[in-house]
């Protein structure tokens, strides 16, 4: 059970990544799995087997030290049977007594980054849509039902959202409007489970391999931050717990991290 | 010193969706007669038979004895084949002296709202609800700009009937509130693309409308139900005409920051 007297941890939990290969995703990995207690089991999912495979040699401390688990889960979520998949697995490898479940909702596409009169074919629109706002609805409804309200244990939904979920770009339609359906969706679950604390996070422009299309297709670079620092202030958040459910958190506008906490990080 | 406000919407094609019924219907009714003769209404709706009825009340009218050309498109909107349907009939309709294209997406679906978020274990259900009420309306607008290119002395106007549910979060409405808040992003994209195109988010307030029974009756979360049947039962709801007019009034002085959301208890 958690220790109430040392609250700066995660505790002993299950924590489902989407899109935990590379970027973000892969960075949340290796820094959520620092605050883990030992017990705690970590399921990563992305498409690519390889490539979390890679990830999860990489967390062989977290494994061997903490006595914990890493399972890799190559699923496509823009399908039923992968969104399926990640629930299974989830259900079967928690197990009794976790202090938390945290599923972090990161996996996602840039998409075409075109002119809004170019988008006139539905399937390409509908794929989109799907994979970046259905499936987090559909993930996030099967865990929280796999993982129904118990005493003393804490449900965290975290959405990786965007500056743009929150004001247009040009040339930007699919994904501006999908983060703005996620970051709407997220405040309806808060409104409806009080129980569950929800967050959407905008993680700033990072190196990633997004990031690489977004200066290839638009020759736009930005100024990028490592996913290191995003994914620590996230966690930073997490730890903290005091932000208001349902609520916009963008990297930018938070407080930078003091000496101290830089220390213990 | 501003210009007075335009008392017509100009010799236009107007395309609306959602027509047969509710608001929409209202829509056709109030837009026939704020076009000049010479313009086209397109209907489209899933319901051949109150659409043939709409076309008859509208052919009959003044506005269709003087030569308002309404033509209707039995459509699915998130049909692909639906879509073209609709743009193909708008081009027919069209000619060359027009001065206005308007397009009023307000063609949607409420969702089921007798569940909460955490059931919609169901992607094709999601995929089904996006597709109507947000891809289609893409789509549909994209292929409407595309075969209505900017032309000097033209006007193209685009609306977007949204909803308070666009901004703030309902219990058990998921999906509608989800996808307002989609759209209305979409079409902020589109304002901020097309400075060409006037862009309007247009909430129209609580109507009274089959969609409103269905929200009244069936929604899950008990407050939220709630406060639907006391807006009944206080005589609170809007009739469509009555927020259509405010619609109509913000189109002909064309005045609102195009992208803006506005919503019928602001004008």
């Amino acid at each position: 059970m958690l220790d109430v007297t040392n609250p700066r941890t995660l505790g002993r939990s299950i924590c489902i990544i989407t899109g935990a290969s590379r970027g973000f995703g892969r960075a949340l990995a290796h820094k959520v799995s620092r605050w883990l207690q030992p017990g705690s089991v970590l399921l990563l999912v992305a498409r690519s087997e390889t490539l979390l495979q890679e990830l999860k040699g990489e967390l062989w401390s977290f494994i061997v030290d903490q006595q914990s688990a890493v399972h890799c889960v190559a699923a496509d979520l823009s399908t039923r049977e992968g969104l399926d998949e990640t629930v299974r697995v989830a259900r079967q490898e928690a197990v009794t007594e976790m202090d938390r479940v945290l599923l972090i909702n990161n996996a996602a596409s840039l998409g075409n980054l075109s002119n809004f009169a170019t988008f006139t074919g539905i399937d390409e629109v509908n794929s989109y849509l799907s994979f970046n706002v259905s499936s987090a609805l559909v993930l996030t409804a099967g865990i929280l039902q796999a993982f129904p309200r118990v005493p003393l244990q804490q449900r965290s939904v975290v959405n990786v959202s965007s500056t743009f979920a929150l004001r247009p770009l040009p040339s930007w339609v699919l994904y501006c409007t999908a983060k703005a359906a996620r970051e709407m969706m997220f405040r309806v679950l808060a409104e409806e489970q009080p129980h569950v604390k929800v967050l959407s996070y905008s993680p700033g422009p990072m190196d990633t391999d997004m990031q690489r299309d977004i200066l290839r297709l638009t020759g736009v670079k930005n100024h990028l931050l490592p996913c290191q620092e995003s994914a620590e202030k996230l966690v930073k958040l997490l730890l903290d717990d005091d932000f208001v459910s349902g609520t916009h958190l963008d990297f930018f506008k938070l407080k930078k991290l003091t000496s101290r906490d830089d220390t213990t990080m | 010193m501003s210009s007075p406000a335009r008392t017509d919407l100009g010799r236009a094609l107007c395309i609306i969706t959602g027509a047969s019924r509710g608001f929409g219907r209202t829509v056709a009714r109030e837009m026939s007669r704020l076009l000049k003769p010479g313009s086209a209404l397109v209907l489209t709706a899933r319901s051949v038979d109150e659409l043939r009825a709409l076309q008859a009340e509208l052919a009959e009218s003044e506005a269709g004895r003087a030569g308002l050309l309404v033509e209707c498109v039995v459509a699915d909107l998130s049909e692909a084949d639906g879509l073209a349907s609709i743009v193909k009939a708008s081009k027919v309709a069209f000619s060359e002296d027009m001065d206005h294209v308007l397009l009023v997406n307000n063609a949607a679906s409420l969702g089921d709202v007798s569940r909460y978020a955490k059931s919609f274990t169901d992607k094709a259900e999601v995929d089904s609800y996006l597709s109507v009420n947000v891809s289609s309306s893409l789509c549909l607008t994209a292929s409407v700009l595309q075969a209505f290119p900017q032309r000097p002395g033209q006007l193209r106007t685009v609306v977007n009937i949204s909803s308070l549910c666009a901004l703030q979060p309902f219990r058990s409405w998921v999906l509608y509130c989800t996808g307002k808040a989609a759209r209305d992003m979409m079409f902020r994209v589109l304002a901020e693309e097309e400075p060409d195109v006037r862009v309007l988010n247009y909430a129209p307030g609580p109507l009274d409308t089959a969609m409103q029974t269905v929200a009244r009756s069936r929604t899950a979360d008990p407050d939220v139900r709630k406060s639907f049947s006391d807006m009944f039962a206080q005589g609170q709801l809007l009739t469509c005409e009555a927020s259509c007019s405010k619609l109509m009034k913000l189109l002909l002085e064309d005045g609102y920051t195009t992208g803006a959301h506005i919503d019928v208890y602001d004008v």
